[in-house]
């Protein structure tokens, strides 16, 4: 008996100690730890913080932009215009999915603001290559610490590895066996039926050249293609639907507003180098998704057909990285899908098809062209920043666009800034790029000196451009002062006008 | 077995193979050797019992790594009934506790930093690679050192008793001591096994050296086929002959001046540390290549400008551990802390119990020796 009631002396002696374990980890090294870990917390605290009332979760499609893009902005920052009266954020991390969207949203506190959810549903994130990827065991570790726990015993499963880790040799093992073990039903009869077997026999007859001979980079496409695409969920064992299941019940509990962005994928793609099968596979995973989450009350925003091959950043692999045009596209319809519930909010303040043809750039740092990391704080003509050019930084901030997101019919562009130097530049220039894979490659530059050589004092420089007859058939135009020399010359509030 | 598989007509990926690969092999093959050589030689009783000799041969808290039993020790506990004792199962958790601090908070956090070393040697100064291989042989040492303690730890709370495989290694005065501390259960292993077989030490002086050489060559080659480990036990058998001839010509003697006698022990503690740190690039390097690459940067990179910068907590670590390595010589952790007063036990336990908790390494560092 003695010997016993010294075991409960000392459990509760232990239980004490873990108590002030806790307390003294949460206050002195627990924050530390987040940051060094978890910095997701800071957005997520951020939604709380700004008192954010929609908040949009996604992944790189988010946020990855083409550098020809004027407007680099993330689909959430675009949706976020057409309501300029409602708290808008977001919780980006790259190669999320359900399972982690759903970590995010639990952390958020039941007092916040929040009442719409978006949340990106990535068809590409139901595939074994993604459920088993080798970048979840970071994904996951990345969430010990965020999780509805004691802090202390989220660091505990963070010590002892107290989650989904394996090692990329083991993951690989299980995607493959998912692309041998789940099998495919086809419509017609059709020769294979598990991934494996249709990528060997794609690797194996490739996809031929002109010449017949086989194209290496293509057939390469086509097999990830199909390893990438070619699944039909399983809506009992895929863990991407008990995800969204979860969402959607974490939000009924929450009364959140929820709304899944579908995004497009590159089907045009798909179906030159597969086929109509892998196509079908496509939209019969996105008829399943959207018939069950509409059944449960989820809004549906389906993408999936939207955007054409142009408008996809990466050619040569599977993303759902899009151009501005592409961004525009789907922010245009989540927005559109949300005036349902903030129906006087809605603001057509952003067209998605209409073309700008007038750019202006005040160098503060809200409009991203190219070569931000010129703006500085130096020196401005307004506002507080200029871009600064010279001593090793040869080009000002830049304005890349693609020409085919321009108006037909233009005959000449007029380009205005204001410039800043303090001693005479013979060097340096006003560049206009233009070039492209139909296009003989234009540079012309321009002496800014001889427009414009005051010292010491901000003077604007003008210069008009004729176009040139076949400009259309070019891709990308580039306007921006060049000065590969030693002397400084600062630039603010550049203008350029396309004019017919 | 790559080969194998493939005459069988089974095209897995090496990595399969590895993974099927029984685990602690190497492990597991010389207990099962001690056991048919102790048979053989009439020491041990043949166990007749396929359950309890499986037992013997795959018990698992030291199926992986070790220590490497004789059946005499372990054959016979698996036979005796065993009851809860209270005093093993506290043994045995202090035992864990400890394996667990040396191997978390130690190895794994200093880890980091021998291997960014081993990594790029060449992109750092001469001092840098130099704590660089500091720090591996403390690696090494907490990480195996670790794993055995919790293995023991784990045996002892179910009331078994397991040979003690470290005992304060880098306090060894002399290659020959160290060996007497380092790995003990495979040190043992050679010397019963192998070494008195080609007749020990009572042959020709020459043939003592080559018995030497081969069971240290042999100790080598058991870690992998590959020439690093080779030259590692060759090494080592080169620097245990050379002091002991050293110590036999010379009629060294320890002085009997107290002060002057400990002044050469540390000496010699210091001069057998650095020894064994310089041998282990051979034992870490992943070829001679880079044997080469690490020593070019000890001579060459003296003005070299680098940015390795060592966490001040990781020196505090180091530094608990080298204090409490050294209040453990000669003892067990167990032993030794069930001597103190109650309030210092639990001072020291809660303290490595939070180390444990909130400064474990978060990065996956296996432990070494589970890949021979």
């Amino acid at each position: 008996m003695e010997k016993y009631k010294t075991l409960i002396y000392k459990f509760l002696l232990l239980a004490g100690i873990i108590f002030c374990f806790n307390f003294i980890y949460t206050k002195f090294f627990f924050e530390k730890d987040l940051q060094k870990h978890s910095p997701i917390i800071n957005s997520i605290r951020k939604v709380t913080d700004e008192k954010n009332e929609i908040i949009y979760l996604g992944e790189s499609s988010n946020t990855t932009f083409r550098e020809d893009d004027v407007d680099k902005r993330s689909i959430s920052d675009m949706i976020s215009d057409y309501y300029p009266s409602r708290k808008f954020g977001n919780i980006n991390k790259e190669a999320s999915h359900a399972g982690i969207y759903y970590t995010f949203l639990e952390a958020i506190p039941e007092n916040s603001n929040v009442k719409t959810v978006i949340v990106t549903l990535n068809l590409r994130s139901f595939d074994a290559s993604w459920i088993y990827s080798d970048l979840e065991t970071a994904l996951q570790k990345s969430l010990v610490l965020i999780k509805d726990h004691p802090p202390l015993f989220n660091r505990l499963m963070l010590s002892f590895k107290g989650y989904d880790i394996k090692s990329d040799a083991e993951r690989e093992v299980q995607f493959k066996k998912s692309w041998t073990e789940s099998k495919l039903t086809f419509e017609h009869p059709f020769p294979y039926d598990n991934v494996t077997d249709w990528d060997f026999a794609m690797a194996e007859k490739g996809i031929l050249n002109e010449d017949g001979s086989k194209n290496s980079e293509a057939t390469v496409l086509a097999c990830h293609y199909i390893k990438t695409y070619a699944f039909q969920i399983d809506t009992i064992q895929n863990p991407r639907i008990k995800d969204f299941d979860n969402i959607v019940a974490l939000a009924k509990k929450r009364n959140w507003n929820l709304v899944f962005n579908l995004m497009a994928e590159n089907i045009d793609k798909a179906e030159s180098l597969v086929g109509n099968e892998l196509v079908s596979f496509i939209k019969q995973n996105r008829d399943l998704l959207v018939s069950r989450y509409s059944k449960k009350g989820v809004t549906i925003v389906d993408n999936l057909t939207l955007i054409g091959n142009d408008e996809f950043v990466d050619q040569n692999w599977t993303t759902e990285h899009y151009s501005e045009f592409g961004r525009r596209l789907i922010a245009k319809n989540v927005s559109d899908s949300l005036k349902k519930f903030y129906p006087k909010d809605y603001k057509d303040y952003v067209s998605a098809n209409k073309k700008i043809s007038s750019f202006y750039n005040d160098c503060e740092g809200e409009i991203v062209w190219g070569q931000m990391q010129t703006l500085t704080d130096e020196i401005a003509y307004s506002g507080k920043m200029s871009s600064k050019t010279g001593q090793k930084q040869d080009y000002s901030i830049s304005l890349d666009y693609s020409i085919r997101n321009l108006p037909d019919s233009l005959k000449s562009i007029s380009i205005s800034f204001q410039k800043f130097q303090r001693e005479i530049n013979n060097d340096a220039k006003i560049v206009i790029q233009i070039s492209g894979s139909r296009f003989k490659y234009q540079w012309n530059g321009f002496i800014v000196n001889d427009i414009a050589k005051s010292l010491n004092k901000w003077e604007e420089v003008k210069l008009n451009f004729p176009l040139p007859d076949d400009f259309y058939n070019a891709s990308v135009i580039k306007i921006y002062v060049f000065n590969p020399t030693n002397l400084l010359m600062y630039v603010d509030d550049m203008k350029v006008d396309f004019e017919k | 077995m790559l080969a194998l598989s493939h005459r069988f007509g089974f095209y897995y990926p090496e990595h399969t193979i590895k993974f099927i690969l029984p685990i602690g092999l190497s492990f597991h093959t010389f207990q099962s050797l001690s056991y048919v050589i102790e048979v053989y030689k009439g020491n041990q009783k043949a166990e007749k019992h396929f359950g309890i000799y499986s037992l013997y041969v795959m018990f698992y808290p030291q199926l992986v790594t070790g220590p490497i039993e004789r059946p005499q020790n372990l054959l016979v506990q698996l036979r005796q009934e065993k009851h809860f004792e209270y005093a093993n199962f506290a043994a045995g958790l202090r035992l864990i506790l400890f394996g667990l601090f040396t191997k978390m908070v130690i190895a794994d956090n200093i880890a980091i930093y021998a291997d960014q070393i081993y990594g790029d040697p060449m992109a750092y100064n001469s001092i840098s690679v130099l704590k660089g291989l500091f720090f591996y042989s403390f690696q090494i040492y907490c990480d195996f050192f670790g794993y055995s303690t919790i293995a023991v730890g784990c045996a002892k709370v179910m009331g078994y008793n397991l040979m003690d495989n470290f005992k304060n290694p880098y306090l060894s005065k002399s290659i020959g001591e160290f060996w007497q501390r380092w790995h003990i259960s495979l040190s043992t292993w050679f010397r019963d096994y192998v070494y008195f077989s080609l007749g020990g030490n009572r042959v020709k002086i020459h043939r003592w050296m080559i018995n030497i050489m081969i069971i240290f060559v042999l100790s080598g080659l058991w870690h992998g086929a590959n020439w690093t480990f080779v030259i590692w036990g060759f090494a080592h058998g080169f620097f245990y002959i050379v002091e002991t001839m050293i110590i036999r010509m010379l009629k060294l003697r320890r002085s009997a001046n107290e002060t002057i006698a400990k002044i050469v022990d540390a000496f010699n503690v210091v001069k057998t540390f650095i020894i064994v740190s310089f041998i282990w690039i051979l034992f870490r390097a992943s070829d001679m290549h880079q044997v080469k690459l690490i020593l070019k940067a000890i001579v060459r990179n003296i003005h070299v400008k680098d940015d390795f910068h060592v966490e001040p907590k990781t020196w505090l670590f180091l530094l608990l551990f080298i204090i409490l390595d050294s209040f453990l010589f000669n003892t067990r952790f167990d032993s030794w802390a069930n001597a103190k007063p109650v309030v210092v036990r639990w001072s020291l336990y809660s303290l490595l119990l939070f180390l444990i908790i909130v400064f474990s390494s978060v990065n996956n560092f296996p432990f070494i020796y589970f890949q021979f």
